[in-house]
């Protein structure tokens, strides 16, 4: 192998931009010469190429196992063949739908909408890769540096201090650093096999508390095979309209799902990228950036962020550790002392509480479901029944009534999507940090809690409601 | 071992289509079973419609051209980037030969024809004439009697053997 040619250095020629050339032959040595849709980077020393029709191609591989690629850089018109071995086929996982996603944005840009159908990954071995001779255009600057980039927003993640402050900058930090200006982070709810968007950056409704199932769309298949999707063209049948979400319920892939809460987003975007934050214990979210320009993230980009989400995932279990105050012990009942209702409006805020999901409506309009639709009804009834403001996530936690997962409960992406979602829909009610683990309740209008369908029977986890009747605090 | 569904001529439509300035890529194997491949740079016909030529660089193909020199056996695909019409030829009698004064001059045109097929894609003319640009002292002609003609536009019919008389 040419020492000084590795496939690392050459993924450009890997986009599908141009389609590659594929060689093989038969054990009775005829040649088969064919284009092929996608050659995939796997690793330095793997690369794979889409099955979608069994052909002469296929046919002669599993026979002879050697082919030769020869493949084009894009933006320099050098041409490179590769000598490799099939090794095997996978038909599921992380690779295939790697794979997959990839082949629905090359199939739009070359207009085979509908033709392309992945039945296989066929991962080959490299032997050999040769540079072919002939002109070439010079190769342009790249726009930005990338590692540089990635040391800032590495930097700017390390000196977080919460998680609420860690979200923000790295959202802030991807936009300042790598100018990726449409950005969402989701939190994975494991249980409830979907996630959730507590930060984005870039739209006009920010879109936080909307909620997208494992398995559909970019985001949901980077989370369920847990594998950075990159889509460098539009790619309809990976977006994330209305219609998909419809789907994925109606087909009883999930639960219903927050409907009420659009999800962020570009209608049609031209290049689409999805990265899992990995925690230690299994996924913690999935990072998502888009762009409106084809061919916009590189797999160099791919690498930085992959980087970077490994870092974040770690950085999230940390500070989650972190926020719970286990040196002092919080007061049992910490009696409300200011008067919060100080400049309160004569009239209640309605609150409403649906035992069924723990969605909760405000004044009519929706604000919240699960965890953190029964988390605030909970501090609700306890201000109301005790006029107390300052929590802690600790008694949250211990707090059987709301049902919190045990292992991964995710409580204070929970809070910051609760925070978030008052702050853009409820004025009058709040609730802000105070210290470590600690939140404080603040309200500007009496309340009215209405709990809508009492049951005898709370569904596990649901917080029981002694009255029916509407009950001014 | 030989594979036919050619029998005589080309089909004139077929010939057309082979000889209209398409992305071509051109195949062959090692008596070791090693398979190569390398970009030729224009087709023509023979007048009888036996014989077809393409146009290789020496200097891109020196592992194809030792091959093909060892045994004669080649394939060759042709693909009509704007619309994806594509369509494979093999042979096993192919042969090197040197090319004529028309061959050169048809190199010119044949680079012009196909930056302005792959325009379609927005691909910049700059990138088209670096990626297509060869001396013609350094092109040789491959030519060979096709014994076989596949159908390899992509779809579910990719590589089944393309009838005469009908359009790829």
């Amino acid at each position: 192998m040419n020492p000084y040619l590795s496939i690392d250095t050459l993924r450009n020629c890997l986009e599908g931009v141009i389609p590659a050339g594929v060689a093989t032959c038969s054990r009775d040595l005829v040649p088969n010469v064919s284009y092929v849709s996608q050659v995939m980077y796997v690793d330095q020393d793997h690369i794979a190429l889409s099955f979608q029709f069994f052909n002469k191609t296929r046919e002669n591989i599993l026979a002879n196992p050697l082919a030769t690629v020869l493949m084009v850089d894009p933006d320099t018109a050098a041409r490179y063949r590769m000598k490799a071995r099939y090794l095997r086929t996978e038909t599921q996982g992380p690779l295939f739908e790697r794979m997959k996603a990839r082949l629905a944005g090359i199939a739009s840009h070359e207009g085979l909408v509908g033709v392309f159908r992945l039945r296989g990954t066929d991962v080959y071995r490299i032997l050999d890769i040769e540079a072919v001779p002939g002109a070439e255009l010079p190769r342009q600057l790249p726009g930005r540096a990338i590692l540089p980039a990635l040391r800032q927003c590495s930097e700017r993640l390390h000196n977080c201090s919460s998680l609420e402050d860690l979200v923000d900058n790295l959202l802030d930090a991807l936009d300042r650093s790598l100018g990726l200006s449409h950005s969402m982070l989701l939190i994975a709810d494991r249980p409830g096999a979907k996630l959730y968007v507590v930060a984005s950056r870039g739209y006009p409704s920010s879109g936080i508390g909307a909620e997208i199932p494992l398995g559909v769309g970019v985001i949901g298949i980077a989370a369920r095979e847990q594998v950075p999707i990159r889509i460098m063209f539009t790619a309809a049948e990976y977006a994330y309209t209305r219609a998909v979400r419809e789907q994925a319920i109606a087909e009883g892939l999930v639960d219903a799902l927050e409907q009420v809460i659009n999800l962020p987003g570009l209608n049609e975007p031209s290049s689409q990228m999805a990265i899992p934050l990995p925690g230690i214990r299994g996924l913690i979210g999935v990072l998502y950036t888009e762009s409106q320009q084809e061919c916009r993230f590189s797999y160099d980009l791919e690498d930085a962020l992959v980087t970077l989400c490994a870092q974040a995932g770690l950085a999230i279990q940390g500070l989650q550790l972190a926020d719970e105050p286990r040196l002092v012990a919080p007061p049992a009942d910490c009696l409300c002392i200011e008067d919060p209702l100080a400049d309160a409006s004569p009239d209640p805020l309605r609150v409403e509480y649906h035992d069924r999901d723990h969605s909760v409506f405000i004044d009519g309009d929706y604000l919240i479901k699960g965890v953190a639709g029964a988390v605030l009804w909970r501090i609700l009834n306890d201000y109301r029944e005790r006029g107390r403001v300052d929590f802690s996530n600790r008694e949250l936690r211990l707090d059987s009534r709301l049902g919190l997962p045990e292992i991964s409960d995710n409580l204070e992406a929970r809070l910051i999507l609760l925070s978030r979602r008052l702050q853009e829909r409820s004025p009058f009610l709040r609730i802000e940090k105070t210290g470590r683990g600690r939140f404080r309740l603040l309200l500007q209008r009496p309340l009215v809690l209405v709990p809508m369908n009492p049951c005898a029977a709370p569904p596990p986890g649901g917080i029981s409601q002694p009255a029916a009747s509407a009950d001014q605090a | 071992m030989r594979i036919s569904n050619v029998e005589g001529p080309l089909d004139p439509s077929l010939i057309q289509f082979l000889t209209s300035q398409l992305s071509i890529q051109v195949a062959a194997c090692s008596d070791a079973g090693e398979p190569t491949l390398a970009r030729a740079l224009g087709a023509r016909m023979s007048a009888d419609g036996h014989r077809l030529a393409l146009m290789v660089p020496v200097s891109q193909a020196r592992e194809l051209l030792t091959c093909i020199a060892a045994n004669g056996h080649i394939a060759a695909v042709f693909n009509e980037p704007e619309t994806h019409r594509t369509v494979q030829l093999k042979g096993n009698d192919a042969r090197i030969e040197a090319i004529s004064a028309a061959d050169a001059a048809a190199l010119g045109p044949y680079v012009e024809r196909l930056a302005r097929r792959l325009q379609h894609y927005q691909v910049p003319e700059a990138f088209s004439r670096a990626f297509y640009a060869a001396d013609p002292a350094d092109l040789v002609a491959v030519s060979f009697s096709p014994s076989a003609v596949y159908g390899q536009t992509p779809g579910p019919h990719a590589g089944e053997p393309l009838k005469p008389g009908k359009a790829p």
